[in-house]
């Protein structure tokens, strides 16, 4: 990970000229050696609190982990561990996306050898991959006069799918007669079948929270209601005119099929992912709806 | 592994922290001493209650909202002030408004960023302090202030990290004592560059303190309680205290109005009435003082600080010899400041313990026996009974002292008072009076007998403190003595004081009122408790040691103004290239301390396993020279093995100090190597290869 170092004054830092202007004025034209001897004092803490502000990033480095696909207007998080391998502890770090970004998390401290996990959180944008370009440390501790900024190239990009959106009902259920139950029921059956993980997007209203509550992770209850056979879910097959709404209605059924654990495939124009069911084919298709045709527009994003 | 929180940084935007806000409310109070002493009562106290509401509305996420209403407070605040002093212009009423809306800041800030302006405001108070008062123990009371903004300041910056107390003051009082050096450097070699424009803040301070021209029964008697400094004086030439009474003359009286007496307005005014040039009538009795300094022995140096009490008297031990700088010597060997002292004077005069002169102007005979209308018969009488008797001076002083001593004269600090016929009333009557009383009737009493007199005004005694080698003399040593002109050894001084009351003249009147009360010679002012505690020697050397670092602050910090550090740095020959080559200089030597300080922090802190990766990074770089390149994809372990069969004779070596890395690096029983083993393996594998 390449780093870049600056130091620059923070507003405050006006003040204190400000400050050290009036103290001098007053010294000078009192000739009064006390007030000259607060000035300097003032002046020569100032000064000596800057390589202090120097120092106190040294030795602390980052490592990201990657950062989970979120939906298009959804936030996505972005783990970060920030690591102080240095002797001391760090204090008074603040992590941002970039220079000027205002998603900025304060780490109040790390001791030696330690790390703190932090999750940035910023909007995603639009879907597509993004790169998430440079990540900063800055830290003005002890006194805020100053702002040491450490800045590091990273090179990883994330995710965002396409906004779900559109009609709910899956386009074979759509097909059959009108006497089937209706689609709003789908996959929320009277019988309980069970539990599995939970989705990113789906409706929190079937999560198991009782199995939250004893420490394990986010599942969905399941109702018995799974028959169908496999659908595919073809984008050709859609007459939209605008190709993201067809994105956003494909990535709707993409989680309700999943969601139902019915088996699902995807056809794309010059790509075609078979049907079956499960995490990571929900995640494949998913990639593929929010890489389709996005390659001009990741570009213009991230100037 | 993950330890510490982490917030967003809105969040944390909103409200000021509660610890930082304790920490900056401790600095502010301490800011406050200054401002009790000069500043209306109400002032203080308004901001005193400004922090404890902000503690109240902090939590509850209150402030002051309303642009109108802040506008309206700072108006009423306006207002209020004009009334208290009566004006808008003055260093008070400029500071109490600086207080007023800082208060009203303190109120109204919500956010971080206002944090750190209030902490850079709380340092403008400071300021304001030391436009109050620059006392020593005020100059302690802002320094704690200082040290306590930073203190806040560090804290806010820490957020939760643990420790509230200890942490964050011991990182400001670090921050201090690495400033320290700086501040040294700078005060002394930092050139004052003056603006051209210079005020005086402190010219408020009326004639009131210390002595008038006039000696009048009780005016003396009126400063004996008063424990206000008026100088401070040290003998360069002696380290210890010179013996014998030490009399500091501080204005000659010359008009006699029978228990009254005055100087003259200006010592000028005396010169005119006597038809000589002032000057000249300065000068010849300068000339003929000279002599007596080369005899040697009876000239004292001595180097007095004077505190400002806003008239012309400036003092030294009997008789100086020639007038300090901005000052004239005036007829009766008194110094007469040309300004008026408003602000602490140091000055360095030589005395001599000696009476000089051996004649007498015909003009100065004149105006020494001048005389009111106003001496009732009774007194002439009892003077004409000793001129009668025996014409010789020297019997008639001795028959006058005789009389105090034996006519039942007592000493007291509080006589009474005196109303018409006060001369009568004394000398035949009541016969209960302070020194001034007996220096002004004694002197009229001489007059009348035919002999030239004239009362001195000063102080006697004073404490000298052994630890700062100084005397210290206070208002309430203030006396007054008198002056006889006898033929053979010129203007002698004479003190009938010290017949009535022997012993004052070797101690200062606190110590001499202390003994006193303690033989049952008078009534106590004091209850006998603390009498008891402040005789205590330990109370005696804090006492001491106290007042020494007072006399340092003020010589050595507030006596380091801008014509004494030139003085200096032109003695020393630093700041003969000018002003901007000096502060070059500065800047040259601050930077490399600051780089120091980097490096030194940076090395102190950096990882151990930086510096066993740096090692082992020499290492392959030697291996490298040996024709062995350790690439990106290397295991330490892999390359260990290639590196060993590609140079067999190094096999043993190149296989010891990778285990050690491996061992050093990744293994938790890390610490049972030492890391100078490693470095002293790696540079070894270099001495022998190469």
């Amino acid at each position: 990970m390449k780093e870049r170092k600056f130091v620059y004054p923070t507003i405050s830092f006006a003040g204190l000229l400000f400050v050290l202007a009036a103290m001098w004025y007053a010294a000078s034209s009192q000739n009064s050696p006390a007030v000259y001897l607060l000035l300097f004092t003032l002046m020569a803490v100032f000064l000596v609190s800057i390589p202090h502000t120097l120092t106190n990033l040294a030795g602390v480095t980052i490592a990201l982990q990657s950062a989970k696909p979120a939906f298009a207007g959804e936030e996505v998080s972005l783990p970060v561990e920030v690591m102080n391998e240095s002797r001391a502890t760090r204090h008074g770090i603040d992590l941002a996306l970039s220079s000027s970004g205002r998603e900025r998390k304060r780490v109040d401290y790390i001791p030696s050898g330690k790390a703190a996990r932090v999750t940035l959180q910023f909007p995603g944008g639009q879907r597509g991959e993004h790169r998430i370009g440079a990540l900063c440390l800055t830290s003005a501790y002890p006194l805020g006069f100053i702002r040491f900024l450490k800045k590091f190239a990273v090179s990883q990009t994330y995710l965002v799918y396409p906004k779900p959106a559109g009609d709910l009902q899956l386009p074979s259920s759509r097909a059959r007669s009108a006497d089937v139950r209706p689609q709003a029921d789908f996959g929320e059956g009277d019988d309980f079948a069970g539990v599995r993980a939970y989705v990113p997007g789906e409706s929190q209203r079937h999560i198991d929270w009782k199995a939250v509550a004893r420490g394990q992770p986010l599942m969905t209850k399941q109702f018995a209601a799974e028959a169908e056979g496999a659908v595919y879910l073809d984008f050709s097959a859609l007459d939209f005119s605008d190709v993201e709404k067809s994105l956003s209605q494909l990535a709707l059924w993409v989680i309700q099929a999943e969601r139902a654990r019915r088996p699902y495939g995807l056809r794309l124009p010059g790509a075609e992912i078979p049907a079956t069911v499960g995490q990571s084919h929900f995640h494949q298709c998913l990639r593929a709806l929010s890489l389709f045709q996005s390659i001009q527009s990741d570009e213009e994003e991230h100037e | 592994m993950s330890k510490g929180k982490s917030r967003s940084w809105s969040q944390r935007d909103r409200s000021i922290p509660r610890r930082p806000l304790l920490w900056l409310a401790a600095a502010l109070l301490f800011t406050l001493p200054p401002m009790f002493a000069s500043l209306a009562t109400w002032i203080p106290c308004f901001f005193l209650a400004t922090l404890a509401i902000k503690f109240w509305m902090e939590p509850k996420g209150y402030r002051l909202r309303l642009a109108p209403l802040k506008l309206i407070l700072a108006a009423m605040a306006l207002v209020v002030i004009f009334f208290s002093y009566g004006s808008l212009k003055g260093v008070e009423p400029g500071v109490s408004l600086l207080v007023v809306l800082m208060s009203l800041k303190i109120l109204e800030a919500h956010t971080s960023r206002e944090f750190q302006v209030i902490v850079t405001m709380g340092w403008v108070l400071c300021l304001c302090g030391f436009f109050l008062s620059q006392d020593f123990a005020i100059a302690l009371c802002l320094l704690v202030a200082f040290t306590l903004q930073i203190a806040a300041l560090v804290q806010f910056h820490r957020g939760s990290s643990p420790g509230a107390f200890w942490p964050p003051l011991g990182a400001a009082c670090k921050l201090l004592a690495q400033a320290f050096p700086l501040v040294v450097l700078l005060f002394f070699l930092c050139p004052r560059i003056s603006t051209g424009f210079r005020f005086d803040f402190r010219d408020a301070l009326s004639a009131a303190s210390g002595f008038s021209d006039r000696l009048s029964p009780g005016s003396i008697a009126s400063l004996a309680s008063s424990s206000d400094i008026a100088f401070r004086a040290e003998f360069p030439d002696s380290k210890t205290r010179p013996p014998g009474p030490m009399y500091w003359r501080g204005v000659v009286m010359w008009r006699c109005e029978g228990m009254e007496w005055r100087a003259p307005y200006t010592p000028a005014s005396l010169a005119h009435s006597s038809s000589v040039g002032a000057s000249s009538a300065r000068r010849t009795e300068f000339a003929r003082a000279l002599p007596i300094q080369s005899r040697g022995g009876k000239a004292i140096r001595q180097r007095i600080a004077l505190a400002p009490h806003g008239a012309h008297w400036m003092f030294a031990l009997d008789r100086p010899f020639e007038a300090a700088p901005g000052a004239t010597l005036a007829n009766g060997n008194y110094l007469w400041s040309v300004q008026p002292i408003r602000k602490p004077r140091r000055y360095e005069i030589v005395s001599s313990l000696e009476s000089t002169g051996k004649e007498l102007q015909p003009r100065e005979r004149k105006a020494a026996l001048e005389l009111p209308n106003s001496i009732s018969p009774a007194v002439r009488e009892l003077a004409e009974s000793w001129t009668a008797q025996n014409s010789d001076p020297h019997v008639i002083v001795n028959n006058a002292l005789q009389f105090f001593r034996t006519h039942g004269f007592r000493y007291s600090l509080s006589p009474g008072e005196y109303k018409k016929n006060d001369l009568d009333q004394f000398l035949f009557q009541r016969r209960v009076g302070f020194c001034e009383h007996y220096a002004a009737s004694f002197a009229t009493l001489m007059r009348l007998a035919g002999i030239p007199a004239r009362v001195v005004a000063g102080y006697l005694g004073g404490e000298y403190n052994d630890l700062g080698r100084f005397f210290l003399v206070r208002q309430a040593d203030t006396h007054a003595w008198c002056e006889v002109w006898l033929p053979d050894s010129g203007w002698t001084r004479v003190d009938p004081t010290s017949i009535v009351a022997p012993g004052r003249a070797s101690l200062d009147l606190n110590s001499f009122l202390d003994r006193r009360i303690a033989s049952g010679e008078m009534e106590t002012r004091r209850s006998a408790f603390v009498t008891q505690l402040t005789r205590l020697a330990i109370f005696t050397n804090i006492r001491l040691a106290w007042e020494t670092l007072n006399y340092q602050w003020d010589t050595r910090v507030l006596g380091f103004d801008a014509d004494v550090q030139e003085a200096l740095l032109g003695a020393a020959g630093i700041a003969s290239s000018g002003p901007f080559f000096t502060i070059a200089e500065i800047l040259i030597v601050v930077t490399a301390l600051l780089i120091f300080y980097a490096c030194w922090m940076q090395l102190r802190t950096r990882s151990r396993t930086d510096r066993v990766k740096g090692l082992y990074e020499r290492f392959c770089r030697k291996l490298t020279r040996l024709g062995v390149r350790r690439d990106p994809w290397d295991g330490p372990s892999d390359f260990s093995s290639r590196a060993a069969q590609l140079l067999p004779n190094e096999s043993k070596r190149i296989r010891e100090i990778s285990n050690t890395y491996i061992t050093l690096r990744y293994s938790p029983e890390s610490g049972t190597i030492a890391h100078d083993t490693f470095a002293k393996q790696v540079s070894a594998f270099a001495a022998h290869s190469c």
